[in-house]
C-alpha cells in the first residue's frame, strides 16, 4: 500500500516504524523541520518538509493515488484541508484525520473525511469499558462505537466450556465470529465445540457487550 | 419543516475587511452580525455599526447554531486571517447549513480549486492587487506614450 503521513510527532514516528516493517510504500510530509530530520534520520526514509495544506506540497511529495493518507497535525483544520485537498486533487483513496476536538468527529465525516479519530473520545470510551469489564477481556470498537469486538478467553470452570454451540442457550443478538484455538482459527457453526483455552471473538453492539460477557463467564457453580 | 426566514448577514472575522463591510452594510440598514474570537478586534468597527457583535469561535457548530443563529443567515462573508479556517467555515456553511450566499477571502489562489462544485464565491487579494498593478502600469504607459 502507498501510505501518506502528514505531520504528527511521536505518533507519526511510531506509525512510520510499523509501516516500514510491513513493507508499505511511505510518503512522509512534516511541517516541523527539526522533527522531520529526526524522523528521517532514525527511520532512514525521505521526509518532505512543507505545509501539507498546500496543493504544491502534496504534489511535490507525490501523494497521487495513494491508498491512505493519515493527517496527524495538532491543528484540526489543517488536517481537514490536507485530507480534502488530497482527496479531491490527488485521488487519494482514503483519508484519515486525527482531531483534538471531539465535537468535530461527526462534522468532519459529514464533510467527506473517511475516518476521523479523536484520542480524547477514544480515551473516554476505553476508560469506560476498562472499568466495566474485567481486564482479560479485550475489546475493540469500530465505526465510532456502533460495533464492538470482544475477545474472551474460555476458562475451565465456565459453564459453556466443553459444549457444542447448538446446545448452548444463548441470549439474543450474540454472534461468535471466530474461535481461536492456537494455531487454528475456526469459523464456527452449530456443531462447533467450545473448549477451555479457546479465545472467542464476539461481535456485538456496545449495549449488549456487558450482558454477553456476563453470559459467557457464567461459571459452573453459578448455575447451581 | 417550515423554512426559516433568512435575512441576516453574517461576517466572520473582524479584521479591517470584515469590520469595514460590517459598518457599510449596517449603515445601509441591513441586519448584520459579526463574530470574532478576539473581543479587541471589534475596536475596528466604526460608530455607524448597529448590528450584533459576538465573541466566539465560528468553527464551533454550537456557536453557529445557538449564538449566530446560522439558519437565519442569507449571506456570509468569511474574512479570518487563515485561509484554512476560511475554507473550512465556507464548507460548513455550504454543506451543512445551505447558506445561500457565501463569500470567502483566500490569500492563496490555489485553494480556490477546493470550492469547485459549490456556489461559494472566492475573493482573492492577490488577484486584486495584481490586476490593480497592471492597470496602473498600463495607465502609466499610456501617459508616457502620449507624451513621447
Amino acid at each position: 500500500m502507498k501510505i501518506v503521513i502528514a505531520n504528527g510527532r511521536h505518533e507519526a514516528d511510531f506509525m512510520i516504524k510499523k509501516f516500514i516493517q510491513d513493507n508499505h510504500k511511505l510518503v512522509i510530509i512534516n511541517s516541523d523541520q527539526h522533527f522531520g530530520h529526526y524522523i528521517s534520520n532514525t527511520n532512514h526514509v525521505p521526509v518532505l518538509f512543507g505545509d501539507s495544506t498546500k496543493a504544491y506540497t502534496l504534489d511535490d511529495a507525490g501523494v497521487h493515488n495513494a491508498d491512505v493518507l493519515i493527517a496527524l497535525s495538532t491543528d484540526d483544520i489543517e488536517n481537514y484541508v490536507t485530507c480534502i485537498t488530497a482527496k479531491r486533487l490527488f485521488d487519494v483513496k482514503r483519508c484519515v484525520s486525527v482531531v483534538r476536538n471531539p465535537k468535530r468527529v461527526d462534522l468532519f465525516k459529514k464533510l467527506g473525511i473517511d475516518s476521523v479519530i479523536c484520542s480524547t473520545y477514544l480515551l473516554g470510551e476505553s476508560i469506560k469499558y476498562e472499568s466495566l469489564i474485567e481486564s482479560f477481556t479485550k475489546t475493540l470498537s469500530l465505526e465510532n462505537d456502533k460495533i464492538v469486538i470482544t475477545e474472551l478467553l474460555i476458562e475451565d470452570d465456565y459453564l459453556i466450556a466443553g459444549k457444542v454451540i447448538k446446545n448452548i442457550d444463548f441470549p439474543p443478538r450474540v454472534n461468535i465470529s471466530c474461535i481461536f484455538r492456537d494455531p487454528e482459527v475456526i469459523i464456527p457453526n452449530g456443531d462447533s465445540l467450545i473448549k477451555a483455552g479457546d479465545k472467542l471473538i464476539i461481535v456485538s453492539t456496545p449495549k449488549d457487550q456487558e450482558m454477553i460477557v456476563k453470559f459467557f463467564k457464567t461459571k459452573v457453580d453459578d448455575d447451581e | 419543516m417550515m423554512k426559516k426566514n433568512r435575512n441576516k448577514i453574517l461576517i466572520i472575522g473582524s479584521g479591517r475587511l470584515g469590520a469595514s463591510i460590517a459598518g457599510k452594510l449596517s449603515a445601509a440598514g441591513l441586519d448584520v452580525v459579526i463574530i470574532d474570537k478576539d473581543v479587541s478586534s471589534f475596536r475596528k468597527l466604526d460608530d455607524e455599526f448597529g448590528g450584533y457583535d459576538i465573541v466566539g469561535d465560528a468553527t464551533d457548530l454550537f456557536v453557529l447554531e445557538n449564538e449566530v443563529l446560522i439558519n437565519e443567515v442569507n449571506e456570509v462573508i468569511i474574512t479570518t486571517n487563515s485561509d484554512n479556517v476560511n475554507l473550512f467555515i465556507a464548507h460548513i456553511c455550504f454543506y451543512v447549513y445551505d447558506v445561500p450566499h457565501i463569500y470567502v477571502r483566500l490569500n492563496d489562489n490555489d485553494k480556490g480549486i477546493l470550492l469547485k462544485n459549490t456556489t461559494i464565491k472566492p475573493i482573492y487579494p492577490f488577484s486584486l492587487s495584481f490586476e490593480e498593478y497592471m492597470r496602473k502600469r498600463s495607465e502609466n504607459d499610456n501617459y508616457e506614450n502620449s507624451h513621447s
